[in-house]
């Protein structure tokens, strides 16, 4: 299987322990090999984190965030819902700070979700990709700016 | 950190939250403990009794995190792609890390062995190991910590395998990846602390609500297993909707034989308390320690647990199976009209006999004697350590005009067809209302897979979009029989798809085929239709734009329209609105997890069996009433439950009582405010109650409350250590 340019940045993937984590466990099976960029950490529901887990995340280096649920698979009662309009909110946080709030993407993946889990991957890689290229055409304006 | 706080004081009422300053979303009322809000321990209610306090309390802890790293080759299945010498090598220079070794096979003995030896040797009290996935060997690892003598949840469990050597083929990539991965998993297990499971007490006892095939099934399983049994049916009869059928696909047994089996099978359990005509009304409590309040109708029937009760009130009652109505005592059958709720307020059960365990509110004598007006009369109280939902579905019933339905005497449901087709005599033709029966249409999917801007949306606000499955194989089933008894009657069927998907089912249609049967194929989005016919020979004249003839429009006259009901769900009534058991969309109860935990509940102690979960043929409902029951005698066997302590806990120093936690948790009594000595209110939580979501420790603001073995901190530094330098991703 072919791999897609790589950006610089990493992707942090929170995956549900019910379903999204069998999933990257069932890509893994399936040998689907995709870009190693991405470090996922198993949680029961990342209803637990707060806005706040998601900026520092950001500030402290992560360029993508992926959280993948259950969706309304998920075994604890609204928690999904809570978790929408959490990320909602932090979207436009995110928004508010400048930054592309499709690099903070919530998903449902299944546990047999496998080319799901990996185009998730693709997306969010072409995403960092875009705003690492808009950034350095920005710094070379800038430093094109300084000179001129 | 602060100076130490007293705990709580039991007995008093939690305390109105404040709103969630945090949350942009509106924050709901927190639920409170079902009844009476007491957060009183000795009321079984939430929060914590004090020894589930201490037990839930990390134990171990405080002392310096000693490191052991294991990383294993998996043969070749790791270390082919990944070079985990070099992983070792990181792993043994981060803060902690007393040991870092790899093994051809971790989860081997030698493998399991290098970590006791490590336990033992170098005092090793934390534990990571990087190998397959947690889902195969997290548990294994957590064992050779106990034999080990340190706490099983000092462990910590990196992925390396399935994650990183199957799913990269970049060895270098692989290798920073993988020391990525054990370097969280390190910061992780410095900060763990032992856990111990959260024991609960629990009753030796089970209710099983609603008495068709699946309950009847669960009731005998149980039984058998030592385990009181409770069986809870709200009509007058055993048997559900099977009992409205004839034979049963795929085998034709009798549905008569197949429910009088089993309904004879829970009279004779002289371990089984039954009560007909009942309806739970309300229940609190958590796994093992239920409570549940029913209400039985003056009509209804209880049969006590009691050994001498074959001869007594078996016999008594006169119990028998009456053909498309159930199995039910005399009584049941020749009850003039069935009373409702408020008939139960006024009179009490006839024929009602104590059970052990079980307490008939109003007085010592329940049933007859209660006085009249009583509001506690036909009350039972029953105390349960699991529960088991199989409540059926109902039939849906087509609105008038769906079809003709309800306007033309001629259309009828499939379920009366079949009672109709098993009353004609044999021989001749067949009559309807007394006319001849000579060509009968059969209309597939009828209040199933229903289409948006076709079909209107039903009682429950929206359609049914969903498959009842069953219903396919059942016409099938009726025109086989059809055709066998009456060859020269037409049989046309009208289908979107033939999913005869289940062992014998595919035969059905084969010798409806051979028998002569004509198959038509609509489209969803232009289901046939039915009209009167004016002056013609035959009363009904149904058409349709037929698929398999290339969209030809094809009418034909009938005598009879049969339309094949799908299943809706059934309405669970008071135990819907005590345990706020979550439906899927299509109003079916939903199980936590179709693949990993299909019947059990999003509550912990509540199982699910039968149709109630989604369509299913009785086979299948019995498949499921049978796991539900063993799921439920593995919690109970042992006369505690054992819960996994990844729930949520409160640092008291910590905590300010904004109660922001009590807003925002979804779990009815999983947490509530509770007054402590030095005045100050503070949220305590009822781990048998708790789930461990974690949706209290996103909006805490001094972050007093955490989960358990995934604490926020943790991903914190889980984060900063899949960040820090060494390991980077080579390109
Ligand atoms: C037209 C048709 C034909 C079918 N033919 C076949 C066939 O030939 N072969 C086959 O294998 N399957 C067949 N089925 C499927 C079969 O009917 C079901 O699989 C079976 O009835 C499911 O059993 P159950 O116990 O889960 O639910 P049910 O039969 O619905 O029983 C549920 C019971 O719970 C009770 N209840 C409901 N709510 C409450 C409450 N709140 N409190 C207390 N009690 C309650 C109900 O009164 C009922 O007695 C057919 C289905 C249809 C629609
Ligand atoms: S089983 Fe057959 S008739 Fe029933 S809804 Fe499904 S496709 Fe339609
Ligand atoms: S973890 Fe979930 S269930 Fe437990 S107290 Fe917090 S919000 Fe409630």
């Amino acid at each position: 299987m072919s791999v897609s340019p790589t950006p610089d940045g990493k992707i942090l993937i929170l995956s549900t322990i019910s379903c999204a984590d069998p999933a990257a466990d069932a890509v893994g099976q399936a040998h689907l090999h995709h870009a190693a960029n991405t470090y996922v950490i198993r949680v029961p529901s990342p209803v637990l984190f707060p806005d706040q887990f998601y900026y520092d995340c950001f500030e402290k280096g992560f360029a993508g965030i992926i959280v993948m649920s259950c969706g309304h698979e998920c075994p604890y009662q609204g928690a999904f819902e809570r978790l929408t309009k959490r990320i909602d909110r932090v979207k436009l946080g995110l928004k508010e700070r400048g930054m592309d709030p499709g690099l903070l993407r919530l998903t449902a993946i299944c546990t047999v979700c496998t080319k799901a889990y990996v185009k998730e991957i693709e997306d969010m890689n072409a995403r960092i990709l875009a705003a690492e290229q808009a950034q350095a055409e920005t710094a070379t304006a800038a430093v094109g700016g300084d000179a001129a | 950190m602060a100076e130490h706080i007293d705990e709580p004081q039991s007995g008093e009422q939690p305390r109105e939250p404040e709103r969630p300053a945090e949350s942009g979303e509106q924050p709901r009322e927190p639920e409170r403990p079902a009844e009476s809000g007491s957060t009183s321990p000795d009321e079984g209610q939430a929060p914590v009794p004090e020894e589930m306090a201490a037990e839930e309390a990390a134990v171990a802890g405080g002392e310096e995190p000693r490191i052991g790293v294991y990383i294993c080759h998996c043969g070749g299945n790791i270390a082919d792609v990944i070079d985990v010498e070099q992983v070792a090598e990181e792993a043994a220079k981060l803060p902690g890390v007393v040991s870092a070794k790899t093994n051809m096979f971790m989860c081997s003995d030698p493998g399991q062995q290098a970590i006791a030896d490590d336990i033992a040797e170098l005092g090793v009290n934390r534990v990571v190991v990087a190998a397959c996935s947690p889902r195969l060997h997290e548990t294994t690892f957590r064992g050779v910590l106990e034999r080990a003598g340190i706490n099983p949840y000092l462990y910590e469990h990196a992925n390396i395998r399935e994650q990183v050597s199957w799913s990269h083929g970049d060895p270098e990539q692989a290798r920073d990846k993988a020391t990525a991965l054990v370097r969280a998993a390190v910061a992780k297990a410095g900060g763990l602390t032992a856990l111990e499971p959260v024991r609960i007490p629990a009753e030796g006892a089970v209710v099983i609500v609603g008495g068709g095939v699946a309950g009847l099934r669960a009731a005998g399983d149980l039984a058998r297993t030592g385990l009181n049994v409770t069986l809870v049916e709200k009509e007058l009869v055993l048997g559900g909707r099977a009992a409205v059928l004839d034979k049963l696909f795929p085998y034709e047994e009798a549905a008569a034989d197949v429910i009088t089996r089993l309904a004879d099978e829970v009279l004779e359990d002289t371990r089984i308390t039954l009560h007909t005509g009942t309806e739970v009304k309300n229940v609190d409590g958590y796994v093992g320690a239920f409570t549940l309040t029913l209400r039985q109708r003056p009509e209804g029937v209880t049969l006590a647990a009691d050994p001498d009760r074959v001869a007594r009130d078996v016999a008594g009652l006169g119990w028998r199976y009456e053909p498309f109505r159930g199995y039910g005592p005399a009584s049941a059958f020749d009850a003039a009209t069935p009373g409702g709720d408020d008939a139960a307020d006024t009179a009490a059960s006839a024929g009602a006999v104590p059970a052990a365990g079980e307490t008939p509110a109003g007085g010592d004598e329940p049933g007859a004697g209660e006085p009249a007006g009583d509001e506690s009369a036909g009350t039972i109280t029953v105390k349960a350590g699991a529960i088991v939902v199989a409540t059926g579905y109902e039939h849906y019933v087509p609105p008038k005009g769906e079809y003709g339905y309800g306007r033309l005497p001629q259309v009828v449901t499939l379920v009366d067809f079949i009672k109709w087709l098993s009353e004609q005599p044999e021989g001749g033709t067949p009559t309807f209302n007394d006319k001849p029966v000579r060509a009968v249409a059969f209309v597939h999917c009828v209040g199933s897979r229903q289409v948006d801007g076709v079909h209107k949306p039903g009682p429950s606000g929206h359609i049914n979009e969903y498959c009842s499955r069953v219903c396919c194989t059942a016409t099938l089933q009726s025109v086989v029989d059809l055709k066998t008894r009456f060859p020269r009657v037409a049989a046309y069927e009208l289908f979107q798809d033939i999913r005869a998907y289940g062992r014998g089912h595919e035969e059905y249609y084969e010798r409806a085929n051979k028998a002569g049967a004509v198959f038509l194929r609509w489209d969803g989005a232009q289901p046939p239709k039915v009209a009167k016919t004016k002056g013609d020979d035959f009363p009904v004249t149904v058409s349709c734009i037929d698929g398999l003839t290339w969209g030809e429009e094809v009418e034909m006259g009938v005598d009879m329209v049969v339309l094949a009901v799908g299943m809706t769900p059934a309405d669970i009534g008071g135990l819907g609105s005590s345990l706020k058991i979550p439906t899927g969309a299509d109003g079916f109860l939903q199980e936590v997890h179709p693949k990993l935990r299909p019947v059990e509940l999003s509550v912990t102690g509540v199982l699910v069996a039968g149709a109630c979960q989604a369509p299913k043929d009785v086979t299948e409902s019995c498949a499921s009433a049978s796991a539900a029951a063993v799921k439920a005698l593995g919690l109970l066997a042992t006369g505690h439950v054992q819960l996994a302590p990844f729930v949520a806990h409160v640092e008291a120093e910590e905590c300010l009582g904004h109660g922001h936690c009590v807003a925002e948790c979804p779990y009815p009594g999983a947490i509530a405010m509770q007054d402590y000595p030095d005045g100050q209110q503070r949220a305590v939580v009822n781990p048998a109650l708790c789930s461990g979501c974690g949706a209290c420790v996103a909006v805490c603001p001094t972050k007093a409350i955490d989960l358990n073995g995934w604490s926020l901190e943790a991903y914190e530094s889980m984060v900063d250590a899949l960040l820090a330098s060494g390991g980077e991703v080579a390109r």
